[in-house]
């Protein structure tokens, strides 16, 4: 599996603490989460604010520890690791995009020092080659000529340039996995198909194995290849993204289709009818499915025992007693 | 006291590079200061000061505390141009000679209290944990010292009150203020996505407190500068008025502690309070109004807008009672 | 400037609006100063009937914020109304004084914002909020405004013990529910809401959004809906205007503007939006930035971005980057400003 899955996540958890010394309580923003990332192929992580997807890119990026479970980079599990040279190696393969095209670029810096820098902390190149090379890489996502570019600073820029010179800097160090947090839900309609189209093109050309962070449900049909959705932290359904589109399992899958403005059909067409309430983060959650209280479909065991992820169709699985319920036989987790 | 939200500074726009068509270059920051009133004005008599300063040597006296017998308390005129103390020196050349040790201190105390005030405050917001403890508990506990008080005693107690050992009290009194102020805007810039994006290019702590987060920061440092300088001013000028100075040197607050030992005003003499006073007020206000501006510069919710004229048109409705004015300025 | 074409005053906008509830006559709106003046709306006709929904869309900086606010009349300089009218059920309403406009405000056109903690003061609870705005609107007792709020706040779905809240012990979507309530308040009959359930998850969006039609139906205030969101507009809207560069460039029945868009613009935002259901292409967007206002283009503002605008025909490619076009008729209730479509100039 390594060789096709560079990185891989098991049982990844993230907690929280709220509260004073008096009243302590946790915040279980990430519950045993495990998927795949394997290469050449855009896994899309979908979930409402809340859910925990950003999160778990943060903790894939490093950029926050696990509480528990482990993050296999090449076999080896990379979350106890501190020694500056085995998190710089790591940092050298595993890149990550940011949301706010403004916020992620030093307003200080010029483009040329945004994509100069990873060149020059993990030496990629020969110091006489860093100039050829960020010109390349500003090619390389469609801005030219690059020697204006990279002259520029970022408020010279538009929004969608800013996001592309931010992949840029994320491609400098010939990473294996792109970590996307929702790259366009900033940017204006009518450039998200093209960072979305760059993302493709990337993913063939150089086999990247991409995570894109979402809740744009038909953004990520468009790019992705398979799907992970994610409620109050945990997986709810997973599998190939054309599987799961057409025929969900999960009773949040629906409603996340359901609710998703669809031009093919008119509002009243469709109402969404659930049981008020929103996509809350779980505090100390006790045992049962989460989704409970707004599921349509919930009966007694829903709120005693939390139901664990299931192969009902494989590969596509979800968590749920009533939709994919867990066989006599121990149930066999998604991918 | 500076206005400043420490979260709610980001630069202004036009900041970064701008191809001057001039021949001059001047920095994108360095031109919106001179844009904007209230810090052009400061800047201009700050930049006076300076240079009155710098050419002391050319148009005062020698030794500007000499004893001249001949011509004591002697009305400002052609001859002295602030007229002369009690003991017949020169106020002029005293006030001018004693615009350089005011500067001087000024900027030193500013610098050091400012440099102290960054690097801890910015090391301890970003690394956060047993250093930002550390880092809080000193700055608790210089906060709580009074510094006058504490100034008094010092300066009590020390055998040279030299312009050193002011300057050094002076940025340890006032390192702490700042120092809070700069931690909470660095942990407000501590979570922006440029920064973690460098952790995650794998940058070092050292490289992203000097260059990521201090470049974005300029202002507010610049302004912590400026603040130090006045009150610094203020403070040692106070101090010296009182006596605590060193009173054989040149410098405002002694032309004023004389001035009031020897009772000129009883005497009807104001020169030797008023020049003194007024040089000292000038250069603190210029430094207000420079703080001001960069305050207004760098946060753009404080700056106000200026339609041309529109000050007077209130001002005129005011007086006239003009509702119509009034009702046409608000349509616009 | 372009030389603007001499705009005949019977044109589409005057058209039988014997219905019309808010009609906006080339209304122009600037910003700045000599060389840095920019047009954020320029030359816009538009009209909104009762109890209609009328989508607004455009991408940022397009000027749809714009004209929400100058019919509020709550632009604040360096924005100014540099020319046209905005005709409110026949009165202009540049012309009235402050306290007429006080008195206009809320009670006949109510705003919905983008976010909530924007509108609600975080240190006052829900239901004083609410005391508040009735009470600068109208004169009206304490006891009246109290049950009124519990009504409002049933109305869209709250419970009315809920104001006793404050705002930050709400959910974002019941906070928007809270300010949409407040827009109801003195029964408008026009709503403008700029962008109200962005920034809200995909489903409290929607949950918001069946909300409002069932308001609408039952009281039958007219909507204005600002978004860039289209694809919201095409399921949501009876009308939708599309803005580019400070112009409206094509207005039509939401049905036909999906499945017939005439203007390049619309045919390149529609393509912007991958679908969730059918076959997947790949899509292109629409290559290049919008304008810097400033400097607009001369000619068609969508000339440099446009796929039909080539110098192979020098005829129309002079027409296109000399002459604005104007807005003309294509189909009953549906007009595009394009020189590539020969509508009726009516």
């Amino acid at each position: 599996m390594t060789r096709t899955a560079p990185l891989e996540v098991r049982s990844l958890t993230k907690r929280f603490p709220i509260g004073n010394a008096f009243h302590r309580a946790h915040v279980h923003a990430v519950d045993d989460v495990s998927f795949d990332l394997p290469s050449g192929r855009i896994t899309a992580l979908v979930g409402e604010s809340g859910s925990g997807k950003s999160t778990v890119a943060r903790m894939l990026a490093r950029l926050y520890e696990p509480s528990a479970g482990a993050v296999l980079f090449e076999g080896s599990d990379v979350s106890g690791v501190r020694r500056r040279k085995h998190v710089l190696h790591y940092r050298s393969q595993v890149q990550m995009i940011f949301q706010d095209p403004f916020g992620s670029l030093n307003p200080v810096k010029t483009v040329r020092h945004h994509v100069e820098r990873p060149l020059r902390i993990h030496r990629v190149v020969p110091r006489a080659q860093i100039e050829e090379r960020v010109h390349e890489l500003l090619r390389t996502v469609g801005l030219v000529p690059p020697e204006d570019v990279a002259a520029k600073y970022p408020h010279e820029l538009s929004g969608g340039q800013r996001q592309r010179v931010a992949i840029a800097r994320a491609l400098a160090v010939e990473p294996k996995v792109v970590l996307a947090d929702e790259p366009i839900s900033m940017l204006d309609v009518s450039i998200r198909i093209g960072i979305l189209n760059l993302m493709l093109k990337l993913k063939e050309e150089r086999g990247i194995a991409f995570l894109y962070v979402t809740h744009d449900l038909a953004g990520a049909r468009y790019v992705a290849d398979d799907i992970l959705v994610m409620y109050a932290g945990q997986i709810v359904e997973c599998g190939p993204i054309e599987q799961v589109l057409s025929d969900p399992l999960h009773p949040y899958t629906r409603l996340l289709l359901a609710a998703v403005p669809d031009p093919a059909r008119k509002l009243h067409a469709q109402r969404i009818e659930s049981r008020k309430g929103h996509a809350s983060v779980a505090v100390d959650p006790s045992a049962g499915c989460r989704f409970v209280a707004r599921c349509p479909l919930a009966i007694d065991i829903c709120s005693r025992v939390t139901p664990r992820l299931v192969e009902e169709r494989p590969p596509q699985a979800a968590r749920c007693h009533v939709t994919a319920p867990a066989p006599e036989r121990a149930a066999v987790p998604a991918h | 006291m500076s206005q400043l939200d420490p979260i709610a500074l980001d630069l202004p726009p036009a900041a970064a590079a701008r191809r001057g068509r001039g021949r001059v270059r001047v920095p994108g920051w360095f031109a919106l200061l001179l844009r904007n009133p209230k810090s052009c004005t400061g800047l201009a008599m700050v930049a006076f000061v300076v240079l009155i300063a710098l050419i002391a040597p050319l148009i005062s006296v020698e030794h500007p505390n000499d004893f001249n017998i001949l011509a004591t308390r002697q009305a400002p005129s052609w001859h002295h141009l602030f007229g002369t103390t009690d003991q017949g020196s020169d106020i002029f050349s005293q006030v001018v000679v004693g615009a350089r040790r005011s500067l001087l201190l000024g900027a030193a105390a500013g610098a050091l209290a400012t440099g102290l005030a960054a690097i801890l405050g910015i090391t301890a917001a970003y690394a956060g944990g047993i250093v930002d403890e550390v880092v809080n508990f000193l700055t608790n506990v210089f906060l709580t010292i009074p510094p006058i008080p504490l100034l008094i005693v010092v300066a009590g107690y020390l055998e040279s009150r030299g312009l050193w050992t002011m300057v050094l009290v002076l940025a340890l009194v006032l390192w702490a203020f700042e120092a809070r102020i700069l931690r909470a805007q660095a942990l407000s810039l501590k979570n922006r996505d440029f920064v973690q994006a460098a952790r995650a290019a794998g940058e070092s702590t050292r490289r992203i407190v000097f260059g990521e987060l201090m470049p974005n920061m300029i202002s507010r440092i610049a302004a912590a500068f400026v603040l130090v300088f006045y009150i610094a001013l203020l403070t040692d000028a106070g101090l010296e008025f009182l006596g605590l100075g060193d009173t054989s040197t040149t410098s405002w607050g002694v032309t004023l502690y004389w001035a009031q030992t020897n009772s000129t005003v009883l005497q009807g003499e104001w020169w030797p309070f008023f020049f003194p006073g007024a040089a000292l007020a000038f250069t603190v206000l210029g430094l207000v109004l420079l703080l001001a501006g960069i305050d207004e510069v760098s946060n753009p919710r404080l700056r106000t807008e200026r339609t041309r004229g529109r000050l007077l048109r209130r001002l005129a409705a005011a007086l006239v009672g003009g509702r119509a004015l009034i009702r046409r300025e608000e349509a616009a | 400037m372009t030389n603007l074409v001499q705009h005949d005053e019977t044109t589409a906008t005057s058209r039988s609006d014997a219905a019309a509830l808010l009609q906006v006559r080339r209304l122009v709106v600037e910003y700045g100063v000599g060389a840095k003046l920019a047009r954020a709306v320029d030359g816009v006709d538009l009209a909104i009937r009762r109890g209609e929904i009328i989508g607004l869309a455009g991408e940022s900086g397009c000027g749809k914020t714009t004209i929400a606010n100058a019919v509020m009349q709550i632009l604040r300089p360096p924005a100014r109304i540099a020319g046209g009218r905005i005709l409110f059920e026949g009165e202009d309403l540049l012309g009235k004084s402050t306290e007429e406009l006080r008195r206009f405000r809320w009670r006949n056109v109510s705003m919905v914002l983008q976010s909530a903690m924007n509108a609600l003061n975080p240190v006052m609870r829900v239901g004083d909020q609410f005391v508040d705005a009735m009470r600068a609107h109208q004169r009206i007792d304490r006891r009246r405004t109290v049950a009124r709020t519990g009504e409002l706040l049933e109305l869209v779905g709250i419970d009315r013990r809920r104001a006793r809240a404050y705002p930050h012990e709400l959910s974002g979507g019941m906070r928007q529910r809270v300010i949409i309530a407040l827009a109801l308040a003195l029964d408008p009959q026009l709503i403008i809401m700029d962008e109200p359930t962005t920034a809200l998850d995909v489903v409290v969006q929607r949950e918001i959004l069946q909300q409002i039609q069932d308001l609408q139906q039952e009281l039958g205030f007219a909507v204005l809906f600002i978004t860039h969101d289209l694809s919201l507009l095409l399921e949501f809207a009876d009308r939708i205007a599309i803005m580019y560069a400070g112009e409206i460039v094509e207005t039509g029945p939401a049905e036909r503007l999906g499945v017939n868009p005439q203007h390049p613009y619309t045919q390149g935002l529609l393509n912007s939006f991958p679908p969730l259901s059918g076959p997947l292409t790949r899509l292109t967007g629409i290559p290049g930035s919008p304008p810097d206002l400033r400097n607009p283009p001369s000619g068609c503002r969508f000339n440099p971005r446009c796929p039909h605008c080539l110098p192979d025909e020098p005829i129309l490619y002079l027409r296109q980057t000399t002459e604005r076009p104007l807005l003309r008729v294509v189909e009953s209730g549906h007009e595009v400003a394009c020189h590539l479509v020969a509508g009726a100039p009516e």
